[in-house]
């Protein structure tokens, strides 16, 4: 086989081989990664692997906090006070626990995010339950000691009458929740009972309220017809709705200060008018849906108390996103009711790929900014709203994407590019002349009619292409050009001895073999014996 | 000498280049395929296949592994008959496509099609996750819990796998429980007798295998019913090839031929 024939056959082979690559790569989904997951399944290996921890204590823990109701409600019904503090820290650690699991898991619109709003309600309910009770256990004492003081008795008995309207109402909606939080329990297979059980405490320790209640108007010590009266117009509202709280006090002052009570906490003070009217605009903010209580104190003359709903609304809540810098995103949106109202400093999470959050707060408007750095490629952000302590519902944006270029391309590849490039520029101006202008290189190297006597050199017995390298040095020296010289560069240089060179060049690179006239020649011309130089 | 090496360096890339042509030509990504030696085949998977359902071994599993093919009522009368002398019998279906033959084997058990998600999960994506054992059989003898990979719910029968209570229907696919979405346990595995119904076809697909060593094992020995079993290919070389190797006038002629032009080059060379 010749040399042409074995080298075209080579490259056909190679043209099949890339041929064969070249389909593949077309279309390289049996090598490739990229086809990861049909409908039916999806490779393991390409899964990222993660802790499984957080949602599988998500069950036992709604268990625990329905536990922790019941052991709650009878410490307080045996009014085991210290216990009590004991459990109710304990239930509020679980119930932060809970929450902190309903937002990482995302499962807010589901089930457990019901079961979450009502655990969030019975806790607050059960707390306002232990200071009530307590409170209504000093007012007990109190109303005796304080018998024979009409004014200060009438002021216990009113204080006695809102707590037990507020024990009432906050009992009556406890009791409203049962159905859906056992539904919710039993769906999940979970203990229902000890909450049930702290229904029932729940309900006595409003009867036994009741009980005193009735005891001391039966005894003729209830409370008589105040001067001071109160009223809440209207009745009802939903977040953001100003409710007009105020009355009249027959027996005051214009000018006179008003503190109005909401849920036994000061809402406001207001002053009496020439008409001895008072009224407080109260706007319904950051407040639970369902009853609350008013009540009003003009020094030691304490009102009727005035009940009030306030209702659950629905919100929505949008999110935009622009591109701030290759590596930061601008998150952007409003939060506002079902009537467009805004949601005003109110908290939103930003999720970042199903599981990061990040945490934003509405303004006055109802609109959040939030600028979330990350890295390069695509993200899928959403914004939440979990109306923790509003009438409101919670809501969600639609999944938006955000994709990042990443950081600008780093300027030390350019510059090192450059420098290498420059660094190339000055290496060949300075090599050229020295390759370029043989006309300069004699004041360097003597010419060769300057040449050396013929150096003594002896190639008997070398083989061949070695007696052809000493008979090249030979001559090299002899011409006295430098030994970093080729032979092709000692050629150009010395263009008379061209021809030895030249051979001498293909018996060194291209591995041919000098015969033995060809040596003969060459060291006759490499001694000095070149009168025709080749 | 050099031309020599060459001519040696050319075999050797010929050689290296039909090897890559014919590994590319014999296999496929059709999932579930015996000759798919990707992630979603089964290559790997250690099974004899059988094309006649009328003498099948009662000692070895009997696996209808995605069925795609409507069964005779022969073909049933065979499986009832196998059933009846002791043979196990595991269908693993995602689609219901099996739903028929067991109405028509006498089975309450059905196939819910769906794509189960859960939150108890040790994996990114929610479709991977683990379903407990919950039922007493040879199958899962020594297995804890079960790597499933986007099964569907499997009604009726004595349930053998279940999911955690976090579990959900994916109907819209996104990945999250969202819509009319709802929590709870789902059965994936039910047994009727030796009649097994396996709502996660994916167990039996190579990049499961790993996952679930011991219940592949327990399984062993298994024969997959090829006619009915989403295990074949449409691919027409490697069809070709299993009819050369199941037809023996086919595999002699082919014999044959190979055999013919060296006997030719033989016969020509004493004769010089």
């Amino acid at each position: 086989m010749n040399a042409r024939a074995s080298h075209t056959i080579l490259a056909a082979a190679a043209i099949l081989v890339l041929v064969l690559i070249g389909v593949q790569a077309v279309d390289p989904v049996l090598y490739a990664a990229k086809n990861i997951s049909t409908a039916a399944h999806v490779d393991p290996a390409t899964i990222q692997k993660r802790s499984i921890g957080d949602a599988a204590s998500l069950v036992p823990l709604m268990d625990d906090l329905l536990g922790q109701t019941g052991t709650l409600a009878l410490t307080i019904k045996l009014k085991d006070y210290e216990s009590a503090e004991r459990d109710l820290a304990r239930y509020n650690e679980l119930s932060r626990r809970f929450d902190r699991l309903v937002v990482t898991l995302d499962v807010s619109g589901t089930n457990i995010g019901e079961f979450q709003q009502n655990n969030r309600q019975n806790q607050d309910a059960l707390t306002a339950l232990l200071n009530d009770t307590r409170q209504f256990d000093a007012l007990q004492r109190l109303e005796i000691e304080v018998r024979g003081d009409d004014e200060q008795h009438m002021t216990v008995v009113y204080e006695g009458e809102a707590l037990r309207q507020k024990m009432r109402e906050s009992f009556s909606a406890y009791a409203k929740r049962e159905a859906a939080t056992v539904r919710i329990a039993e769906h999940y297979d979970i203990n229902a009972t000890p909450y049930q059980e702290s229904v029932d405490h729940f309900a006595e320790v409003a009867d036994a309220a009741n009980g005193w209640q009735e005891e001391i108007n039966g005894n003729g010590t209830g409370p008589a017809q105040s001067p001071l009266v109160i009223a809440v117009t209207p009745v009802e509202g939903s977040y953001g709705d100003v409710l007009l709280i105020g009355g009249v006090h027959a027996g005051g002052r214009p000018g006179t200060p008003i503190d109005i009570y909401v849920d036994s906490r000061l809402a406001a003070t207001a002053a009496l008018d020439d008409d001895r009217a008072y009224v407080h605009p109260y706007q319904v903010g950051r407040i639970l849906a369902g009853p609350h209580l008013a009540y009003a104190t003009a020094g030691t003359i304490y009102s009727n108390v005035a009940a009030f709903e306030v209702l659950p609304q629905n919100t929505s809540i949008t999110l935009a996103l622009a591109e701030v810098n290759g590596t930061t995103v601008a998150c952007t949106g409003n939060l506002t009711t079902d009537d467009a109202r805004p949601v005003t400093q109110a908290p939103v999470l930003i999720r970042v790929d199903g599981d990061t959050l990040v945490a934003a707060e509405t303004d006055g408007n109802g609109t959040y900014r939030k600028d979330i750095p990350l890295p390069a490629g695509e993200h899928a952000l959403r914004a939440e709203f979990h109306a923790a302590g509003y009438p409101l519902n919670a809501s969600e944006s639609p999944t938006e994407i955000a994709t990042l270029r990443g950081e600008g391309l780093s300027p030390f590849p350019f510059a090192a590019a450059i420098a290498a490039a420059a660094g190339t520029g000055w290496y060949l101006r300075r090599r050229r002349p020295e390759e370029n202008t043989p006309a300069a290189e004699p004041e360097a190297t003597p010419p060769p009619e300057a040449a050396r006597p013929a150096p003594q050199v002896s190639i008997a017995g070398l083989p061949p292409r070695e007696a052809a390298t000493v008979l090249f040095c030979a001559l090299r020296a002899r011409l006295n050009l430098p030994k970093t010289k080729t032979p092709r560069d000692c050629a150009r240089i010395a263009p008379a001895y061209a021809v030895f060179f030249e051979r001498y060049e293909r018996i060194r690179y291209a591995g041919e073999t000098p015969s033995e006239e060809e040596l003969m020649d060459m060291e006759r011309i490499a001694l000095g014996g070149d009168a025709d130089r080749a | 000498m050099q031309i020599e090496r060459e001519a040696w360096a050319v075999l050797l890339i010929l050689l290296l280049a039909a090897a890559v042509a014919y590994a590319h030509v014999t296999t496929t990504t059709e999932e579930y395929s015996r000759y798919n030696t990707g992630w979603n085949g089964t290559s790997a998977l250690p099974a004899e296949e059988v094309r006649d359902l009328r003498n099948l071994d009662t000692a070895a599993t009997l696996l209808i592994l995605a069925p795609d093919r409507p069964f005779t009522a022969e073909e049933v009368g065979y499986l009832r008959t196998f059933l009846d002398a002791g043979g196990r019998v595991v269908i693993a279906d995602e689609q219901g496509a099996a739903n028929s033959l067991l109405a028509d084997l006498g089975s309450t058990m059905r196939v819910r099609p769906g794509n189960l998600s859960s939150l108890e999960r040790d994996r990114a994506d929610p479709g991977i996750f683990a379903a407990r054992v919950v039922g007493n059989t040879s199958l899962f003898a020594g297995v804890g819990t079960v790597l499933v990979n986007r099964p569907a719910a499997v009604t009726g029968g004595e349930p053998l796998l279940e999911t955690a209570a976090l579990t959900w229907e994916d109907a819209d696919g996104d990945g999250r429980i969202s819509g009319d979405e709802v929590f709870g346990t789902a059965v994936t595995c039910a047994a009727e007798g030796n009649l097994t119904v396996l709502g996660d076809e994916s167990l039996f697909i190579n990049a499961m295998l790993a996952e679930n060593p011991q219940f592949i094992e327990n399984i062993q020995p298994v024969q997959v019913d090829r006619i009915h079993s989403g295990t074949g290919t449409a691919n027409p070389i490697v069809n070709t090839r299993l009819w050369i190797q199941e037809t023996p006038p086919a595999a002699a002629a082919v014999a044959a031929l190979a055999i013919l032009p060296v006997a030719w080059h033989f016969g020509r060379k004493r004769d010089d």
